[in-house]
Order: C-alpha cells, then structure tokens, then sequence
C-alpha cells in the first residue's frame, strides 16, 4: 500500500505497528474522502487534538552539571531518556480511522495527522463521518482548535461562557494547593 | 375519689423518673426520633459513588432497616442530599439549586473523597469539596466508600438528629 | 475547503439528522402550526444514567426535537494525568467508566505497555483477561438493573445488584478493593493472585449462568417489556457505522464487529467465545445482545481458569518493575532500583501509540504520547458512551417520549465516560 496517493501527503510513519499519514490542513476533507471511499476506512474512531507547547524543553536524564561540579539544589535525573525530535507546529490533529467490515477478522487502522498552529482553522469532516460533530466540538473546547464549517461549534464539556480552552499547556491545572506539600 | 398531689403515684409504685419509664417525653424527642428514622434520601448519584448508594439499597446492604429506603426523585420530598460524586463546577449550580428546592429540616451528606474535597482531582474543573456551596453535615471518606461505611455515615447521621443537634445550615454556613 | 455536499453525502436512506447530525431539530412548519412544549430532562433525574441532560421538544406525546448537553461530570481527567508520573496515573482511568473500570486501567496500561515494548508474562495475561471478562459481566448487570429499573421491572434491581456483590467480593479477595482495583501495572499485576480465588470464581461461573437464565425467564417473554422494548430506538448498521456506534449497539444493528475476535488482545484468541449479532437494531436486541454477552463471559471465565498458566505476575524488567522486598536485604543494584522507580518513577520511551480494547460498551481507546519522561505528555480516552450519545438523535426519530427512557437507557451511557 502506497500512501503517497492520499492527496496532500506529506510524510508517512510506521511505529509500533501503526501506521500515521501525516496530510497537508488545506487537503484534509479530498484525504479524508480518499480514505473514505478509496481505502475503505468508514468508521472514524477519534479526533485527538495534542499541543506540543513545550516539547523539547527539558533536559535528558543523567549529570547535569559539568567537568567543575554541579549545583545539588537541582534536582538529579528526572528528565528525558533522549532529546525528542523537535516538531514541526505547535498542535497536531489525529485522525484515527478503521475499517469495519461485518463478519471481518481483522480491523486495519490509519491515523491521519494535520499539523497546525495556533489559530489555523481545519476544515470539518462532519460531512464525511457524521460522528465527527462532537469530537470537533471536544477538540474546539479543550485545544482552541477552530473547524470551518462545523455546523453547531459550541463548547460541549465546559459552561458556555467558560473562557480560555484548558489542555493547552498554558492553561494552569487549576485547584486548590494542598497543605503541607509545597505547593502553598 | 381520694385526690392525690403530685408525685403521689411514683411514691405509691416506688419508682423514680415515672416519665422516662412511662413513655412519656418531649414532643421534639419524639419528632427528632421520627425525622431520623424515616430520612428519604434523594436521588443524587453523580458518578463512581453513585455506584456504591444504589448498593446499599441492594438485598445484602439494605438501607430499608434504617428507615432511608424511599429514594425520592423530587427533591420536594426528599430529606437527605446525598452527594454521590464528583461535583464539576458546570453541576455545582444544579446541585445548589437542588439543596434550595428541598423543604428544611434538611441534611447533606457528603458520599466519598471527591464530594468532601475534590478528591483526587485537584484541577479546574472539580469543585473542591461540596461544602463550598451546601453546609454538609456528615462527610464519608472513602473511594468509593464502601456501602458499610456510607451505612454508618447514615447511622451517625441518624444519632445525631436523635440527639436533637440541628441540620448544617443552623450551625455552620459553607466553607470558603 | 468547504465539502460540497452531494460529494459527501454519505447514503440515501439515512435517518441522521442533518444539518446537525446530533441534534434533532424540530420541523419549522411544525413549529408554526403545532403546540411545541419544551421540556429539560435536567441533569438530576432518575431515569438518565448520570448527570445527562435532554433538552426535548414535544409535540404532544411524540418527541420532535432532541438535543443531548453534556459537560455536568467533566473532571479533566486527561490534564490530572499529565501531571502524574506513570505509576500514579494509572489509578485515574478506572473512575473514567466506573461500571467496566478494569478495563479502562487494562487500555491505559497496555498503551504504556506498547511504549516501552515489554511483553507482560502469560499469567498477567490470562488474569487480566478473566478480571476484564468478571468485569464485563458486572457492568452488563448494572445496565439490566438500572435499564429494566426505568422501564418499570423494579425487581430486576435487586436480582442484579445481588450477583453483582457477588463479583465485588471476587475483586475484594483477589486485589482488596470492590470498585476501582488499581490492580493492573505496566508489566502485569500488582501482586500474586491471593490463594482460594480460583475456586471462588469457579463457583461464581458455576453459579452465573443459572442466573442470567432466570433473568431472561423474567423478561423475556413478559409483555410489557416486549411492547417497550421491541421496534423501538430503531439504528441500522449503516447509520450505526456512521455514527461511529460500537460494542453491544453495533452488534444489535446487525454488524458482527467486536474488537476480542478482530484485534485480540490480552489471549482472547486462545478462548472460543461467540459474538451475538442481531440484525432489528432496536432496544430488545440490545438488551438481547447484553444477555447474550454475560454468557459467553461467563465461558470465557471458566475457560481462563481452565488455563490459567503458572509462573510469574509481571515482567522481570527492574527499570519499571519493583524488584522483591527480600531482595533489598541483599542487592545493592535492587535498592537503587527501588528507590529511583518509588521516588521518580520509570521512564516511557518517545512516542505515540493508539490501542483499542472492547469494553463493555464498545472500543475504548487510549492515545498516549509520551516525550520520554516520567510523566506523560498526552493521554487521551476515546470514550464509547460519548459516541453513543451522538446516536440518540437518530434513535429517536418517531419516538414517544414514553420511548425515550428506554432508548437512552438501551444506550448503555456512563456519563463517566462522556465528560472525562
């Protein structure tokens, strides 16, 4: 299977078994449709926005101090096992697709991947899976991701006149501090 | 007919305290031995608490035995809010206005870590502790609280309507 | 780009709304000529599992306009996680669904497990698989209970809540909790399955189908629960696709699609058990489908306890596993691993993984992407119910609002689920 045919390719990934096809904002709903009819993926499983605000900043686990010593306040190894690949916008938009077939004996998945910075509008696949409504209405909530075209784009898991989009990485966690911890 | 003073017929069978022996006491005794007998909880399971409230009604728990097995559905008639749940601040008006709707006397107990404090989670979007909007007059720690120690929750509460302590919102307001 | 819509037009014959695929809106002209009444099926209510809210338009008994509002249970659970390291993260997916909450630990725990490439040991498997199946089972018998609660066959309540304390107390013997075990560790168990357990759960399987023929004797054929049930909340297996349906829904609108037999994962290809498949896709096959179900669990306990194998509970690797206490006495290489994986925590290698399970109520998955640290970066639930009330739209299209307790209830909702 070549994925090059997928309109608007951009780059493929096949790790731990799974293969990502990584397609460019502007051709997402001809992929989809491609994916869709061509490839056979009919059932859309899940739209999952990640913000990478952040990524590549922290250090490898190890010494971290140089030839002349190091300051003992910081604290030791908690870090990476190895500097991650820097990526290419702030959020990443996955589509996971399946191919559901009755009575078939095995369930051929695709993710989908468009990458977007802050602001970038995605055009809405309702059309092509009506399930996507209230995945993008999930994704508009919790990342600030906009979908062109989404029929009724409304915040569907905070209050209505909640403001700011909290799993962006700078959205604080939120709660009260705990005595005695640290946190106060 | 001889007339008699008072204390005549205690002197005469020998017995002290003839009230307490006698079935006779106080009309508040007896409408607070009433109200904690027969609290009709609300229908108010939110989330994994829930759960372990339906339980106590279920054959090997039975709440039945402690007068609190009517769950009512309008809180019109309901006694008891028993906050089953993590509270998000999206239901905290909800549940405001359910605890407004019901008739005083009225008790709150607060069912597991997450209605008594927020519980595990400590972010944005759960309010910490239930008692930041309804007075909460018994607290069961527990996730989820097993049925036996939501049973004892109950229990307490009981005993302490028996004693005659008044409902939360007479003694304590909420918490800030 | 806009889709024009003749190209993505999906089939004809659908009965999703549109332009709102989830939300039934009521006819203008309707609007204008009927006597429309507007009534909220609030957040506290008896009959909708959890804290669901339907706004619902009536027009007189027939129910012509629907919209589902959720949000009242959000608990954000997915930013908590990302700021708990591995090990203490995985307490917080068993309260996501906490009706089959071993099997929301099961997905996160095989998303780590898929990250760092460890393959847990056979018995971890095998009992994974029977505590999963157990669990299946126990969610199956809170829906019947609370389903046929709403409906009106108050009895089967306390017949299900009574076998369901029953599964509890197999959970409490084997990792001492009821609800919200915490059981499962990347790499397999927790701890060793406590001695007596296999027999207890033998006689629970011995005992279950005996049960689930008495409740089927009670509803089966009764009337009443004929006349509600049958023809009503019709899906068909387009639509359900479509709508992104799964699990005991899907499988009652006729598709055979179930992720055990498909993508198995734990050693549910070493087991036979059959898929029931219905084709009217309606409430009655739902509730047919569910029954059906507890009883190729059931068998696929007492297949598992037939093959338990023996041998150690989780994987010998010390840069994620504690190595055993007795071991601290005499290793030094055994104490600074104990003492980094309690203080720190291990560390999962870069990347992103998405794995599906079958749950109770359909394909729950988990998308992890981890950035190499102790924490993960990104945990994300892909939460059957939540898709599952994108459907009621469409169930509901003729329905009486008698109906639409029932079409709900069928729905098998956790709002645990539906707002992480």
């Amino acid at each position: 299977m070549t994925w090059e045919a997928v309109p608007g390719f951009v780059e493929e990934r096949e790790t731990h078994d799974e293969t990502t096809v990584v397609v460019a904002r502007e051709r997402l709903i001809e992929a989809a449709l491609f994916a869709r009819d061509e490839l056979g993926f009919n059932f859309l499983s899940d739209i999952t926005p990640t913000d990478y605000l952040g990524w590549n900043r922290e250090r490898v686990a190890g010494y971290w101090g140089d030839a002349r010593g190091r300051d003992i306040n910081a604290p030791g190894s908690w870090g990476l096992q190895s500097q991650p690949e820097p990526k290419p916008k702030r959020f990443s938009l996955s589509y996971h697709l399946l191919r559901v077939e009755s009575g078939a004996r095995e369930a051929p998945r695709l993710r989908l991947q468009v990458w977007l910075d802050d602001g970038e509008p995605v055009p809405s696949s309702v059309a092509v899976w009506p399930t996507a409504d209230w995945h993008e209405r999930e994704a508009w909530d919790m990342m600030g991701i906009p979908f062109e075209g989404h029929p009724n784009l409304t915040r569907i898991l905070m209050d209505e006149d909640w403001e700011g989009h909290p799993l962006r990485k700078d959205y604080p966690l939120g709660g009260e501090p705990v005595r005695f911890s640290g946190e106060e | 007919m001889r007339k008699r003073g008072p204390g005549a017929f205690e002197r005469e069978l020998g017995v002290e305290d003839l009230e307490d022996r006698l079935m006779l006491t106080t009309v508040e005794k007896a409408v607070a031995w009433a109200q904690g007998n027969s609290i009709w909880p609300d229908t108010f399971g939110l989330a994994c608490c829930a759960m372990e409230m339906i339980a106590i009604v279920s054959p090997r728990y039975d709440v039945a035995r402690f007068g609190a097995e009517v769950f009512r559905s309008s809180p019109r008639q309901a006694d008891l809010l028993i906050v089953s749940g993590r509270v998000s601040h999206k239901m905290a008006g909800p549940l405001r206005q359910i605890y407004d709707q019901m008739l005083s006397p009225k008790w709150v107990i607060a069912m597991g870590a997450c209605a008594s404090s927020g519980g595990m989670f400590s972010n944005y979007a759960i309010l910490q502790g239930v008692d930041k909007i309804v007075p909460v007059d018994v607290h069961v720690p527990g996730c989820p609280p097993r049925p036996e120690a939501l049973l004892e929750g109950i229990v307490r509460l009981q005993e302490k309507i028996v004693a005659g302590v008044p409902p939360a919102y007479e003694i304590r307001g909420v918490a800030q | 780009m806009a889709v024009a819509p003749e190209k993505a037009q999906i089939y004809a014959g659908t009965r999703i709304p549109s332009p709102i695929p989830t939300v039934l809106q009521v006819d203008p002209a309707l609007r204008e000529a009927g006597d429309i009444l507007e009534v909220n099926f609030g957040p506290n209510h008896p009959s909708t599992h959890g804290v669901l809210r339907l706004v619902v338009e009536l027009n007189g008994e027939q129910v012509v306009g629907l919209e589902a509002v959720v949000g009242y249970l959000h608990t954000g659970f997915e930013k908590n996680m990302e700021q708990k390291t591995w090990w203490k993260a995985i307490t917080y997916p068993e309260r996501i669904d906490y009706l089959s909450f071993q099997i929301n630990e099961l997905v996160f725990v095989l998303a780590i497990e898929k990250l760092l490439e460890v393959e847990p040991p056979p018995k971890a498997t095998w009992m994974r698989m029977l505590l999963c199946e157990l669990t299946r089972i126990h969610s199956h018998l809170i829906w019947l209970g609370t389903a046929a609660l709403e409906i009106g066959a108050i009895s089967m309540l306390w017949y299900c809540f009574r076998d369901r304390d029953a599964i509890l107390d197999l959970f409490e013997l084997v990792t001492g909790v009821r609800m919200h075990t915490r059981y499962f560790q990347a790499g397999g168990l927790a701890e060793d399955v406590p001695t007596g357990f296999y027999e207890e759960c033998r006689k629970f399987a011995d005992l279950m189908p005996k049960r689930i023929d008495e409740y089927e004797a009670i509803l089966d054929r009764q009337q009443i629960w004929l006349e509600r049930t049958k023809g009503i909340g019709l899906l068909s297996a387009e639509d359900a696709i479509a709508l992104g349906q799964s699990g005991p829904v899907l499988r009652a609108s006729g598709v055979d699609w179930d992720l055990r037999k498909v993508e198995p994962h734990l050693a549910y290809d070493q087991v036979d058990f059959a898929v029931p498949v219905y084709a009217n896709g309606d409430v009655y096959d739902r509730y047919k489908v569910h029954m059906d179900e507890m009883r190729e669990s059931t068998r696929i306990v007492q297949q598992a306890l037939d093959g338990m194998p023996e041998g150690p509970w989780i994987v010998d690797d010390r840069k994620i596993v504690l190595p055993p206490r007795h071991e601290l006495h005499t290793s030094m290489e055994s104490l600074i691993h104990h003492f980094k994986l309690v203080t720190e925590g291990y560390r999962v290698p870069e990347g992103e993984v998405y794995v599906a399970v079958e749950s109770a109520r359909g394909e729950l998955g988990c998308y992890l992407v981890s950035d190499g640290g102790p924490k993960p970066w990104r945990v994300k639930f892909r939460a059957p119910s939540f898709v599952a009330l994108e459907a009621t739209a469409t169930c509901m299209s003729d329905a009486l609002v008698a109906d639409l307790i029932a079409i709900v209830g069928s729905l098998d909702t956790v709002m645990g689920e539906v707002d992480r």
